[in-house]
């Protein structure tokens, strides 16, 4: 069932040193071959889909050269976040400082790319070699009529969470509250925290707000524009879908804005419905509720009965679990719900309380993966021989060289898991994934041995 | 004239736009290069029993592995010593050494390539110092070869680091050259190459010409490895004990120039004969490849070669039609673009748009003399330094029939509304394009094939009924 533990109650009641949890914002272990990305990347991973702006990396090819659209964070409208924009730091401006350099690129994306603003990346390099990125953010914006917003995330700093955070404290401090319009709340309103809409999954849950009669004021962040953002302190409630470090900003809105926020997941039938639920309560309106509680179970019945075919064909596959976030739990009761055992089950980039919650939700008897490295996980997939493999596309190539079934649900997918239509595709994606033939091909000896020719 | 809003996708596509892009000097839209330690890493993984080692912040090894691994799609190994915020005020050497011990302890390599990213080398780590360090405490073995390569992103490309990993790997490998122990092979280096059937196709026309060689560094079981059921961390590659004789080989053929100078010169120095020839894209590219084999084994050209050019030429024969006179962009490394344009030219296609963002001056120089001595050359342009926005500019203002680059292409072909044929690095949104190879006769086909489907694809796809037929 869904637990319900703060981070407080977790810091309080739950012993953060157990095996196989997530060392949260510590530092990597030296010579390891685990695939930990960095406090920047964590950063553009949680701003990249405000889609109307510009994302400028002051930074060495590197940075940008090897995140420029690297994600598949959809937009309805603007394309403008693609844009691959760096200074491209080379050697002179280490020797001299970037900080010219840096103020001009910014002179010419706000005058020629109609930015709705522009938000600046501070590097490693940036940073080491003492660009005040801050300082030359606020000379340029006194000049433009758009807001040129800092984010100081060198990736030294730390892990991706770390990143993570930081993108939240300067959507906090710069962005949300901003707007010209009216303070007032909406009733109904909620905004979705940590809903990338990788591969359209904020669309998959849309409709079902829309039914409901519940207005997103915007994902933070998601298919999000810039003036939405500025408003997201109208919403009535935040509801934290990646729990993962944006819980700061949430907190920090209660305090400043009044909003109340709850934690929640849409993958999956049982926990899209326990956040509507959820949602429709926090909400605090009882027709709304009683709306809900229709609703989720006739959606509840439709998507069971689509499902109900793949459900006969995974029913019983023995499943590896491994990846981050709200999925790290969420996926355990989505596998669930298809019939599917777990054997092991692993997180990297996620919070204590995540990892603490897949481990109440998986059976006891499931392993916890302790050792997260590429051997780490070679090891326990030849210990384990699972059915299939669930887990971000780092992982991928290796699982296909064991030979073993292998379904991304990190953000290298295409298709949206989210919501019921989500649990539709997803279950449909693992069918194709769990039968597709050419795992009875590679299983096939080959020359043949004596005698199996024959049959 | 109407005038467009700035920053419209109309004004963005107007004359006035372009000259103002390209008046742009401080900043990169859409970057066409990848940095130095990606070069690193490939280069790495061609020798057997190597670990890469990324000397540098954590994010970095995590960019290159998943860049690799996404246009592959293989896994990558690599490892990183994670620097930190404390590293940047103490120095990297804890990390280091640290890594080393734990990197030889869960994945025992036969050889440690260790190269910098940015922040090792901005704080200034003396990165050999800490080596020694690293054994005389017992870090790791005493006799563990560990290569040492300095590659900040903030210098070159990934085709310098590339070409520095290299150098230091056979410095750290190689016996030294004594004129006694000279060996009879001709050790060939493909340069920055991500088409291991790019790789396999050398070694194929080198086994038919009879030469004892060696590919170095051969990554191609690395990154386009069998499944045979179970994942090999270190699959074959080119052997320690190649590695070990790389000084004493009779020549060295290089492929590509300008992502092997350093290598070339270290190697001259050291008193080996260095020959280098462009990388043999297209039939004249070929032909002097096999040239340059037969004048080091002294043999006539075999004919089953002989029959295999004959099939080329067939092909390029029967497609001429359909390549001669149409208008290409191309984007991406010197030596591909050398490659490629000189292909062209023989079919009497016509290059417009070249973009080369690491360009430099010995290949600009190269460039300009090929494209001049071709009639089909004398259209074309060359923009060293500039970017896929550039390019974007040039596409939309003075149109051409065909982009080819890698991936990162699409969207300047989308908004062009042109076919791009992808060739290069990164490659994300095909498949197996990296398994096809672009050199050699088996390329010229290949190149011929490519370009003229995807004309007639567009061709079948935009025709009306009047013109839609059977036969093209």
């Amino acid at each position: 069932m869904f637990t319900n533990l703060t981070k407080l109650d977790l810091k309080d009641k739950k012993c953060m040193s157990d095996a196989g949890s997530p060392k949260l914002c510590m530092k990597a272990l030296p010579g390891e071959g685990a695939e930990r990305s960095c406090a920047y990347d964590g950063a553009r991973v949680v701003l990249m889909p405000i889609t109307d702006v510009a994302h400028l990396v002051h930074g060495p090819i590197a940075c940008a050269g090897n995140s420029w659209d690297n994600r598949g964070a959809r937009s309805s409208g603007s394309q403008l976040y693609r844009r691959g924009l760096t200074t491209d730091i080379m050697e002179n401006d280490v020797i001299y400082g970037g900080e010219a350099k840096l103020k001009e690129a910014i002179l010419e994306i706000a005058a020629r790319h109609n930015p709705k603003a522009i938000f600046v990346y501070a590097t490693c390099v940036s940073s080491l070699i003492g660009d005040d990125v801050d300082k030359i953010c606020r000379e340029a914006e006194a000049g433009l009529t758009i807001p040129v917003i800092a984010v100081n995330c060198p990736g030294f700093l730390g892990d991706k969470n770390i990143g993570n955070r930081i993108a939240g404290e300067v959507l906090f401090d710069r962005v949300i509250g901003t707007g010209v319009g009216s303070d007032e709340k909406i009733p109904l309103s909620i905004n979705l925290i940590g809903e990338y809409n990788i591969a359209g999954d904020l669309w998959g849950v849309l409709p079902d707000l829309k039914n409901l009669g519940i207005t997103l004021q915007t994902a933070i962040t998601g298919d999000a524009k810039f003036d939405d953002l500025r408003s997201a302190h109208r919403a009535s409630l935040n509801v934290l879908i990646c729990s993962k470090s944006l819980t700061n900003l949430v907190r920090k809105m209660e305090i400043r804005y009044g909003i109340p926020f709850m934690e929640g997941s849409f993958y999956g039938i049982h926990d899209t419905s326990e956040t509507l639920v959820n949602i429709a309560k926090a909400l605090g309106d009882p027709d709304l509720v009683e709306r809900t509680l229709v609703y989720v179970q006739k959606k509840e019945e439709e998507t069971r009965k689509t499902i109900a075919e793949y459900k006969k064909l995974l029913e019983n596959k023995q499943a590896i679990l491994f990846t981050g976030g709200v999925k790290t739990w969420s996926m355990v009761s989505t596998l669930a719900e298809l019939g599917i055992n777990i054997l092991a089950g692993g997180t990297q980039n996620s919070t204590p309380e995540d990892f603490q919650r897949m481990k109440e939700l998986m059976d006891p008897s499931a392993q916890i993966i302790e050792d997260t490295s590429s051997a780490g996980f070679l090891k326990i997939i030849a210990e384990k021989k699972p059915d299939l493999i669930v887990a971000g596309g780092k992982t991928k190539y290796l699982a296909h060289k064991t030979r073993t079934p292998f379904l991304d649900i990190n953000h290298g997918r295409k298709l949206p898991y989210a919501g019921y239509q989500g649990m539709v595709t997803f279950a449909e994606s693992l069918t194709r994934t769990v039968l597709s033939p050419v795992w009875g091909l590679l299983k096939q000896e080959f020359p043949p041995k004596e005698g199996e020719l024959d049959g | 004239m109407e005038t467009c809003i700035k920053g419209s996708k109309e004004w963005l596509n107007s004359m006035e736009y372009r000259e103002l892009n390209f008046a742009r000097e401080k900043l990169v839209i859409n970057p066409a290069k990848a940095c130095q330690p990606l070069g690193a890493l490939l280069c790495a993984l061609g020798i057997e029993g190597c670990l890469p080692f990324v000397h540098g912040s954590q994010g970095c090894a995590a960019y290159f592995r998943s860049t690799l691994s996404r246009h592959f799609r293989e896994p990558v190994a690599a490892v990183s010593d994670s620097m930190t915020e404390d590293s940047a005020v103490f120095g990297g050497q804890s990390n280091l050494i640290e890594g080393l011990r734990n990197a030889y302890a869960v994945y025992k390599p036969k050889v440690i390539s260790v190269f910098t990213s940015c922040m090792a080398e901005v704080i200034g780590d003396d990165i050999k110092a800490y080596l020694g360090n690293a054994k005389e405490q017992d870090a790791i073995p005493q006799d563990l070869a560990v290569a040492l390569s300095n590659t900040p992103s903030f210098k070159g490309s990934h085709i310098t680091g590339y070409d520095s990993t290299l150098k230091s790997l056979i410095e750290c490998l190689a016996k030294p050259r004594q004129e006694d122990t000279i060996n009879d092979r001709l050790y060939v280096v493909p340069g920055f190459d991500t088409y291991p059937s790019n790789l396999r196709e050398y070694k194929r026309l080198l086994k038919a010409m009879d030469a004892p060689f060696t590919l170095l560094p051969d990554n191609s079981d690395v990154l386009d490895a069998p499944n045979l059921g179970t994942y090999e961390l270190y699959p074959p590659a080119t052997s320690i004990a190649e590695m070990n004789e790389a000084l004493n080989a009779k020549s060295y053929l290089l492929l590509q120039a300008y992502s092997t100078p350093t290598t070339s010169k270290y190697l001259t120095g050291k008193g080996v004969t260095v020959e280098t020839i462009p990388m043999p894209i297209g039939l004249s590219g070929t032909d002097n490849f096999i040239q340059a084999i037969a004048k080091f084994t002294g043999q006539e050209v075999p004919q089953e070669i002989t029959i295999e050019r004959g099939r080329a030429v067939d092909a390029m024969t029967d497609c001429h039609q359909y390549i001669h006179g149409k208008r290409f962009a191309l984007f991406g490394d010197p030596d591909i673009l050398l490659g490629l344009v000189s292909f062209l030219l023989e079919m009497g296609g016509e290059p417009v748009h070249i973009v080369c963002t690491n360009s430099t001056v010995p290949f600009k120089k190269a460039m300009e003399k090929l494209l001049a001595e071709s009639p089909y050359g004398q259209g074309a342009t060359l923009y060293p330094g500039k970017d896929l926005w550039h390019l974007r500019s040039l596409l939309v203002t003075e149109p051409v029939d065909m982009l080819i680059g890698d991936g990162h292409g699409k969207y300047a072909a989308r908004d062009a509304n042109i076919p791009l044929i992808r060739v290069g690095i990164p490659i994300y949104d095909r498949v197996n394009l990296h398994r096809y190879p672009i050199v050699g006769y088996s390329g010229v086909i290949n190149l011929v094939t490519m370009i003229v489907n995807t004309f007639l694809d567009e061709l079948d796809r935009t025709s009306t009924d009047a013109y839609f037929e059977l036969m093209r």
